[in-house]
């Protein structure tokens, strides 16, 4: 049993925050209705993705169990408040949306500095998904055709947030890795030479 | 035993004052049976409104006929200006999800460019055209109030509404519709 393979959790924390932003963005250019993003975003970029969030807590992986978690909990919020608006339950107006909104875009803040330690490819992610949260804040106060710049924009995130879960898989069936992330945006600074000596002396 | 018939009468004064308080109710000195532009303007406002506090969900509202959006010989439709389609419309459902750009009148009047056009001012505006008058048989002289709807997740959505009329002009409506937007325009006596 302790030999085991273990899977990584973000496989599919990746696919469901991908495919959801996806589908949201399909609504926020105007191909598609608001239906399938409130389903997909309660089971699939929410339930699976908040499941795999908290599986990444025993991989000991801080930044993957705070994200995940909190992302599927962010598509399950939206999606409920979107069935709310429909029962009258605590019916949530536009600038209600984009204070919801604000929120999350300073969450994202956080998560964003904290990406860029880890890899290029997880910098970009978030880089784009801030932009795009900026831009839908714009958009729900005062600005509301950037609705459609941030759908784009946020397609090229969840492309990103899949590319990342390709590089996972592709990784584990081929062998090697075949989609590189990159090096992290930013790096440790090299310990300088008197700090390795007193720990050396230390040890 | 009580408890539960406080919460039943609760519920009935609940539902009263929201009946009381639905766009369907207006109050107007207009015959019964012909909307007034004042009529006109506070619904569209009111679907305005409705639509950014409901967002999505409350589009299909517009779709019903018995719904709050139909009163007298008037209604309020829904559609959008940048991907060009009918959103929801109460007495033509075979016009909606359909492109509306090229729709004319029988004077050749592009009348949703114009529509597009006026709805989208802050205030929005008036259009005159020819349109078929809910149970008549040939087309009347209709003129129309257009405004944005600020809906969460979208945008280039407008609400419509019109009174079928002779001689209102589309001039003197936006005179009404100001006064109306602007308390300082009202007459002191």
């Amino acid at each position: 049993m302790a030999d085991q393979k273990l899977g990584n959790p973000a496989v599919v924390g990746l696919a469901g925050f991908g495919l959801t932003t996806m589908v949201l963005q399909f609504h926020n250019v105007g191909w598609m209705g608001i239906g399938p993003v409130v389903w997909l975003g309660l089971i699939f970029g929410g339930f699976a993705q908040m499941v795999a969030g908290l599986q990444e807590m025993k991989t000991g992986n801080n930044f993957g169990y705070c994200a995940f978690t909190a992302y599927g909990c962010f598509w399950i919020a939206l999606a409920l408040l979107l069935i709310g608006n429909h029962y009258n339950l605590y019916v949530s107006s536009k600038s209600d949306i984009g204070w919801f909104l604000i929120a999350w875009t300073l969450f994202t803040a956080i998560l964003w500095v904290g990406a860029m330690r880890i890899s290029s490819a997880l910098a970009l992610t978030f880089t784009l998904l801030l932009g795009g949260f900026i831009l839908l804040d714009l958009a729900h106060f005062g600005f509301p055709e950037l609705t459609v710049v941030a759908g784009y924009e946020l397609m090229a995130c969840a492309a990103m947030a899949w590319y990342i879960m390709a590089h996972l898989i592709f990784a584990d069936v081929f062998g090697r890795d075949v989609l590189p992330v990159g090096k992290p945006w930013l790096r440790a600074p090299a310990a300088p030479v008197s700090a390795l000596k007193v720990a050396g002396a230390k040890a | 035993m009580r408890a539960k018939t406080l919460i039943v009468a609760a519920t009935v004064a609940a539902l009263a004052g929201a009946a009381g308080l639905s766009p369907g109710r207006i109050a107007s000195a207009a015959a019964d049976d012909v909307a007034s532009p004042e009529e006109v303007v506070s619904k569209v406002w009111a679907a305005s409104r409705f639509l950014n506090e409901k967002g999505a969900s409350g589009i299909a509202s517009f779709n019903s006929k018995d719904g709050p959006w139909v009163w007298k010989d008037s209604y309020v439709f829904v559609y959008d200006c940048r991907l060009d389609r009918m959103v929801a419309h109460p007495l033509r459902p075979d016009l909606v999800g359909r492109p509306v750009m090229q729709i004319t009148d029988n004077n050749g009047k592009l009348i949703f460019k114009d529509l597009c056009k006026a709805g989208g001012g802050k205030r929005g505006g008036w259009v005159e055209y020819l349109w078929t008058k809910p149970g008549a048989g040939s087309v009347s002289r209709k003129i129309s109030y257009a405004l944005g709807a600020d809906i969460a997740f979208s945008t280039g959505i407008q609400v419509a509404a019109g009174v079928y009329d002779d001689k209102a002009s589309a001039a003197d409506l936006a005179k009404l519709t100001d006064k109306m937007a602007d308390p300082a325009k009202y007459p002191a006596h």
